[in-house]
């Protein structure tokens, strides 16, 4: 069974690489009406505890992902640079995870050439995405100081691309 | 009288129909994978881009099994043909899709509807199955560079041809596209298919 997979993934991989994949686009949309953000209460790789209403005063980048969705790997190096582009600021990234165990994750971010540095936690029964109206992977909002949802983007982004970096600037200086 | 009544609501309706679901002439390319011989289509039209790559058995029972299908349920969606599928907004205006107006039509010209995420969902979730991924959303509202990928499901036979006819709604204009002559991955692949 082992080899059947290592055979199929080995397989789909070399299919993916030969083909270009969609560029990461860098477009986040604003929403006609600002809504409030769904608090949540999640884990993170060590069991500690992390709650959206302790990030009230700060703009958050909040990304919906999972290690088997392409886009979603390819886009966590800029959630990476983004985060450390605004450190210091009132600015927070966060990654929910979707489904997985702490233990692949872990292996997962162990092989990737940057190691986040931003607040990855665990959406084990995919509650919170479900509050968000997320219906796919990966799904990526901007919430305001004061907890609105502010803009939205589905499909992989690059995060520190200027126009991103703009609209996560103006909502720091609002 | 009566019947030139008739022909001439038909003719509005005809009219009225047209107008609002715009049929494209897409541009359809078919790319072939060296090394697998596994065939990928992909129609790029007014605002909306769509790929579909065909994905063997084997890949679909092993991502199912590993996210904990029964067995039953992993046989269930592997006898599908199934499509890895990429669908983009290239547009520079709000787009959105339902795939539960989406058809395939096979080679006898019979006309089915694409089965949905949803209805998988619900019979999955009759057997205990939570996970609720890997799947193309049955609709979405994108915004301008929005993209979206997951699996899309054709219930034909393995060797069976057919055409799928997908649409999508911009500017409150319906759009239609259509991909002729498309087929399921084969059952397995072999070893060197650009040997063959």
């Amino acid at each position: 069974m082992i080899s059947i997979l290592f055979c199929c993934l080995l397989t789909f991989s070399a299919q993916a690489a030969e083909r270009e994949q969609p560029k990461l686009g860098y477009n986040m949309t604003a929403l006609p009406k600002p809504v409030s953000a769904p608090d949540f209460t999640l884990k993170d790789m060590d069991g500690k505890k992390y709650s959206l209403k302790d990030y009230r005063g700060k703009v958050i980048l909040l990304n919906f992902w999972a290690t088997w969705c392409p886009p979603c790997r390819r886009e966590l190096p800029s959630m990476q640079r983004v985060h450390q582009n605004f450190k210091g600021k009132d600015f927070a990234v966060i990654a929910i995870n979707q489904m997985e165990e702490v233990d692949h994750v872990f292996a997962f971010t162990g092989e990737l050439e940057v190691d986040p540095k931003f607040t990855i936690l665990f959406d084990k029964d995919s509650a919170v995405s479900l509050a968000y109206g997320v219906q796919g992977l990966p799904t990526t909002f901007l919430i305001d100081k004061k907890g609105k949802v502010r803009f939205r983007a589905i499909g992989g982004r690059e995060f520190d691309h200027p126009e991103v970096e703009k609209q996560i600037l103006q909502l720091i200086q609002e | 009288m009566k019947t030139k009544t008739i022909i001439s609501r038909l003719l509005q309706i005809i009219c009225l129909c047209l107008l609002n679901t715009q049929i494209q002439a897409a541009e359809v390319t078919i790319h072939k994978n060296n090394e697998s011989g596994l065939l990928t289509w992909t129609s790029k039209d007014d605002g909306f881009s769509i790929e579909l790559i065909q994905l063997i058995p084997d890949f679909v029972r092993a991502v199912y099994a590993k996210y904990g299908l029964p067995p039953d349920e992993v046989e269930r969606i592997a006898g599908y043909c199934v499509f890895g599928t990429i669908i983009q907004n290239t547009s520079q205006q709000q787009l959105s899709y339902r795939v539960s107006d989406w058809r395939y039509v096979d080679k006898n010209g019979k006309t089915y509807p694409v089965k949905t995420k949803a209805q998988w969902l619900e019979e999955w979730q009759k057997v205990g199955v939570t996970f609720l991924w890997t799947l193309l959303p049955e609709s979405g509202d994108f915004g301008i560079g929005d993209w979206q990928q997951g699996f899309t499901t054709i219930q034909l036979g393995r060797s069976e041809k057919f055409d799928l006819i997908y649409t999508w709604t911009l500017d409150g204009k319906k759009h239609q596209g259509k991909i002729e002559n498309m087929s399921c991955a084969p059952a397995e692949i072999s070893a060197s298919p650009t040997k063959q």
